[in-house]
């Protein structure tokens, strides 16, 4: 299986909540450990508003995140080395699975109703499990187009799901 | 066990090991090996091998931790049964125990539970705290990709129930309908309350011997199988099911018996989906029909295939593996009461841990006397 470079298609304000307001699931003490090796790539593309996911360099194989050898060709992909490849990917998707999440843990989840996960298939042919980028209390439908933006939590970036529609004319300029 | 916060896990194993030799009638000192498994989640009192020196055993010549996620419990009767066949012990005890129920719900502690590194903090700041919404991603593409709807997983649950209801040993035996179901509390569309395994503070002890117990029907090892699937997660693949049924497949053939054969199979149940993707994957229904044949009553009590006699983890109680494992001993024991399927002779019991990544299995048999 071949890879060809993906063209990353940035944002121009990554972030669409408001700085320092917090994020609208998830308390800080959520925030993933952005210094983790093998996921600090993630964390510090999305702070610049892209999506960077890792390659197995041989043979262009899109590789799990916790993945250090290449099911594809055998090559070593191991974190920090050459043989792992990151590479900024379409900000795109569709849905393969979703659930409206109705418990909410005290003091962790901090919206006031049943949030959207979303197991998303990119474009890139990696899979990441996302909530939404805004307050949202609904599920796309499995198969559905979606688009990656962003949230922050703590003092971290991460990638999360739009909605297409979210992303018409008329509000794509509010943030 | 109980639905309460009481003992930690050494006691409980402590005493489920004291139960175990008292039903074997055998002694600490006829003991040569133990065997422990403990849940993957963070507790104070997490069982280990220390137990061997807690619960008062003398020189041991197996001591072993295992730990395979959620198939620990079954793994471990084939690691005792292995043991024993190279020589290495002779009688065997594998103890599960776990106290997920604390200060809070057992719901705290898992959604506590995971840390902020790798794959899993990326998750858990995402919203997905404890396993239920990730086996609520399982059902939703489980139900998108064979045309099912919640009534496949409401009848999972009333099966469940309707076991449970004979079983002593069940936690939730208040017999249930669609509407009770319907009316539950919602945890992670599609999964309910009712959808999800019942925690409980517990443990189960398990002798595995080469002798034979003096005064208790014996229950015999016909089988063993295993399979840990490899599926990447990765567009286009269905990542979440299929794999095991080699496991399944390996046991029966070891055993040298048919699927028709069985005649009680106790899956490891966490939640009402998983029952359905096993009922498929382990070869007793065609990939899409295991609704319809649930639907239908094929696992309930008088039905074709009766599965998790003991109401299985949903309405029984959930020790992981231990809860299939000793529901198929307490069937071939003919020990089961109100729910006992009336001559069963042949039951296969099934671990799996991860998002149903690795399959354990085993397949019993009631001896002659």
């Amino acid at each position: 299986m071949t890879t060809g470079r993906m063209p990353s298609s940035r944002q121009a304000v990554p972030q669409e909540t408001v700085p320092g307001a917090g994020d609208w699931l998830v308390a800080p003490e959520l925030a993933p450990n952005a210094a983790d090796p093998v996921m600090a790539p993630v964390y510090d593309a999305a702070a610049r508003g892209a999506l960077a996911l890792p390659f197995c360099a041989a043979c262009g194989t899109p590789l799990e995140l916790e993945q250090y050898v290449c099911d594809g060709c055998g090559a070593s992909a191991e974190i920090g080395t050459p043989g792992r490849e990151w590479r900024e990917v379409p900000l795109a998707g569709t849905v393969h699975a979703v659930t409206l999440v109705h418990r909410r843990e005290p003091d962790l989840i901090v919206t006031g109703g049943p949030y959207p996960v979303i197991d998303v298939e990119l474009a890139s042919g990696h899979r990441l499990i996302l909530t939404t980028a805004t307050p949202s209390g609904q599920v796309p439908d499995i198969g559905a187009p979606i688009e990656i933006a962003f949230r922050t939590v703590g003092a971290v970036t991460l990638p999360a799901v739009r909605f297409p529609a979210a992303a018409s004319p008329a509000e794509a300029g509010s943030y | 066990m109980s639905v309460t916060a009481g003992p930690d896990s050494y006691a409980l194993a402590t005493a489920a090991v004291a139960a175990a030799l008292a039903d074997a009638g055998l002694t600490r000192d006829d003991v040569d090996g133990l065997l422990v498994g403990s849940s993957q989640g963070i507790r104070e009192d997490r069982l280990s091998v220390a137990l061997a020196r807690r619960a008062g055993f003398g020189e041991l010549r197996l001591v072993e931790h295992l730990e395979i996620k959620g198939a620990t419990a079954v793994a471990m009767v084939t690691r005792a049964v292995l043991a024993i066949a190279a020589g290495m012990a002779r009688t065997v005890i594998c103890v599960f125990s776990d106290t997920p129920v604390g200060g809070g719900p057992a719901g705290t502690l898992y959604a506590r539970s995971g840390g902020n590194a790798g794959v899993r903090g990326l998750e858990r700041a995402s919203g997905v705290l404890g396993s239920v919404p990730t086996f609520a991603l399982l059902a939703s593409r489980y139900l998108h990709v064979s045309g099912g709807s919640e009534a496949d997983l409401c009848a999972v649950a009333m099966a469940a129930r309707a076991w449970a209801v004979g079983s002593e040993q069940a936690v939730s035996r208040k017999p249930l309908d669609e509407d009770g179901y319907y009316a539950s509390r919602m945890i992670s569309t599609p999964l309910r309350v009712l959808d999800c395994a019942r925690p409980v503070n517990g443990a189960v002890a398990v002798i595995v011997s080469s002798a034979r117990p003096s005064d208790q029907p014996a229950v015999g090892i016909g089988g063993m199988g295993a399979a840990h699937p490899m599926r990447r997660r990765r567009a286009g693949a269905e990542s979440w099911f299929g794999g095991g049924r080699r496991a399944v497949d390996d046991a029966l053939e070891m055993a040298g018996v048919t699927r028709d054969r069985l005649d009680v199979v106790e899956l490891y149940d966490p939640f009402s989906i998983v029952t359905l993707c096993l009922l498929e994957e382990y070869g007793f229904c065609e990939s899409g029909q295991a609704g319809k044949f649930v639907r239908g009553g094929g696992i309930a009590p008088g039905g074709e295939l009766p599965v998790n006699t003991g109401g299985g983890q949903l309405s029984g109680f959930y020790l992981q593996g231990m809860t299939p494992l000793a529901e198929a001993i307490i069937q071939l024991r003919g020990e089961g009461g109100d729910r006992q399927v009336a001559g069963a002779r042949t039951a296969l019991v099934t671990g799996i841990g991860g998002r149903v990544d690795h399959h354990e299995v085993l397949v019993l048999g009631r001896e002659a006397a």
